[in-house]
């Protein structure tokens, strides 16, 4: 066992892990921002509406991420407008924004879903009660439905972001030098198989950790309306006290 | 009441809601066959009824949580322009704006409270002034302190709806309605999903807001709440007013066969 060309290639770990954080840190939020709407759109009652947004998440839950990420790099790659395109603007030759497209579409998909269950599972009461004392539509998504959703999607929701972070990895089979991209360069130089991806796999556990940690204070925060009352009370010294 | 006395011209004005025929039917079945209620400024109106008569079904035409088939609404002299649904049956409301402003002094407290549960007590009361009425947040604040000391929930004022037994629930959610200032409230069986014990603390909130003059539509099962606190009690039976007056006289000298089999069934 010889840890030393991990020692000594370690900006290359570095780069990889800031590579995984941009990356999967990108396609979350962007993904994010298109399944709080694409969400709303999909408990419409009218199948023009949310038909479409059925059939992009049905496709993006059904395959495999490998093969959307495939069918974006090599597909998109194929077709002489994206050739022609890319002539013209150099960032298109880089693999990066095609893993970047794949890994949103995807994480889009399933977090539509999540935060549709959550619409769905909103008190009809508490909405009534919006709209008696006089609030818009769009009011009561802002202000009642969604805050009320985003708190009973968490628990999923911290899932899917942890599925992302290890889904990613495969962004190193398009050439992307990220975190699994740095442990298969140190292997094929040094030969290292056991050390090369230990070393990728201790820094996705601490990636892990610092999400599931995140999502803990989080989950404090938002679900004190959930917590049983004497620990409420409780904390809420702790913090006076602080 | 005082001011109706005052002239002809001031009894249309102080007439805070007048309903005007309201049909409503669920498919086949006609709940609502033609009611009509007006209440006056000051008006405590008790709605009684067995279950199935069309009382809950009423009040929420009232706002249209509910589409009236047919019939006419008319809030603080405001009448609400209707036209038919163009999904579904019934009539709905034609100008949204419209709508939203006369659900805004209706305030509605129901029978499941359905406070917001991700919102504290203060932040519930001030949620529609706020973001309806557009007060600003610092006076909205102010003025949920005083009803909330008022319904004697100031101290929770920071608890999460889940934190309160069922009949502080329900003294939130008057405050909520309170805070709103509204023309009419709209009691849709207040007290019919506490424990026996709790009903007493929300009953005399609203007998305090009675005899403070609040205009109320009050639907209960309460008999006895019905007799002191309302100034007129209204029974429906079918879909249909049955008996309609002063509760001295309705209670003591009902003129109604149903009425009377329904006060027995209540009073044994």
């Amino acid at each position: 066992m010889d840890f030393s060309p991990i020692f000594e290639n370690y900006p290359l770990y570095l780069d990889g892990l800031v590579t995984t954080v941009k990356l999967v840190g990108m396609s979350l939020i962007i993904g994010f921002g298109l399944a709080v709407p694409l969400a709303v759109l999909r408990t419409s009652s009218n199948p023009l509406v949310n038909g479409p947004v059925w059939a992009f998440t049905y496709f993006f839950r059904g395959t495999p991420l490998l093969v959307q990420m495939f069918l974006i790099y090599y597909g998109l790659g194929q077709l002489q407008f994206m050739i022609d395109l890319s002539q013209r603007h150099d960032f298109l030759k880089d693999a990066y924004w095609y893993a970047l497209l794949a890994f949103t579409l995807n994480t889009g998909a399933y977090t539509t879903e999540i935060i549709r269950g959550a619409i769905m599972g909103t008190p009809y009461g508490e909405i009534e009660a919006a709209r008696a004392c006089g609030m818009s539509k769009l009011q009561t998504y802002r202000r009642i439905i969604l805050p009320s959703a985003f708190r009973r999607a968490l628990p999923a929701y911290s899932n899917e972001v942890i599925f992302m972070l290890h889904g990613s990895a495969i962004a190193s089979v398009i050439t992307i030098v990220d975190l699994t991209g740095a442990a298969r360069i140190v292997n094929s130089r040094y030969f290292t198989p056991y050390e090369a991806f230990i070393s990728a796999a201790v820094l996705y556990l601490c990636l892990t950790f610092l999400i599931v940690g995140g999502f803990r204070r989080l989950e404090r925060h938002w679900f004190a309306h959930l917590r049983p009352r004497e620990e409420t009370t409780g904390r809420r010294k702790v913090g006076q006290a602080a | 009441m005082a001011l109706a006395e005052t002239g002809t011209a001031t009894v249309a004005a102080a007439a805070a809601l007048v309903a005007e025929d309201i049909h409503k039917s669920f498919g086949e079945l006609e709940v609502l066959k033609g009611v009509s209620l007006t209440a006056r400024e000051g008006d405590v109106i008790a709605m009684l009824g067995s279950s199935g008569s069309g009382k809950s079904t009423f009040l929420r035409c009232m706002n249209l949580l509910e589409r009236p088939n047919a019939g006419r609404i008319t809030v603080a002299g405001e009448t609400l322009r209707l036209r038919p649904a163009k999904q579904g049956d019934g009539l709905e409301a034609e100008d949204a704006e419209q709508i939203r402003r006369i659900r805004a002094r209706l305030a509605m407290v129901f029978q499941n409270f359905n406070l917001w549960s991700h919102m504290t007590v203060l932040q519930n009361v001030i949620e529609a002034p706020v973001h309806v009425l557009r007060r600003p947040k610092a006076e909205a604040v102010e003025y949920a302190g005083e009803i909330l000391r008022k319904v004697g929930l100031y101290d929770r004022r920071d608890s999460y709806p889940a934190h309160l037994s069922g009949g502080q629930q329900q003294r939130v959610a008057i405050a909520r309605a309170l805070a709103m200032d509204p023309a009419v409230m709209l009691f849709d069986e207040p007290t019919s999903a506490l424990d026996p014990e709790l009903v007493g603390e929300v009953l005399r909130v609203i007998r305090g807001l009675a005899e403070e003059g609040r205009t109320m539509i009050v639907v209960t099962h309460e008999m006895g709440f019905a007799r002191e606190v309302s100034s007129e009690t209204v029974f429906l039976h079918e879909g249909r007013v049955e008996e309609q007056g002063p509760p001295q006289e309705v209670f003591s000298n009902p003129r109604s066969l149903r009425f009377r089999q329904f006060l027995e069934g209540n009073l044994k």
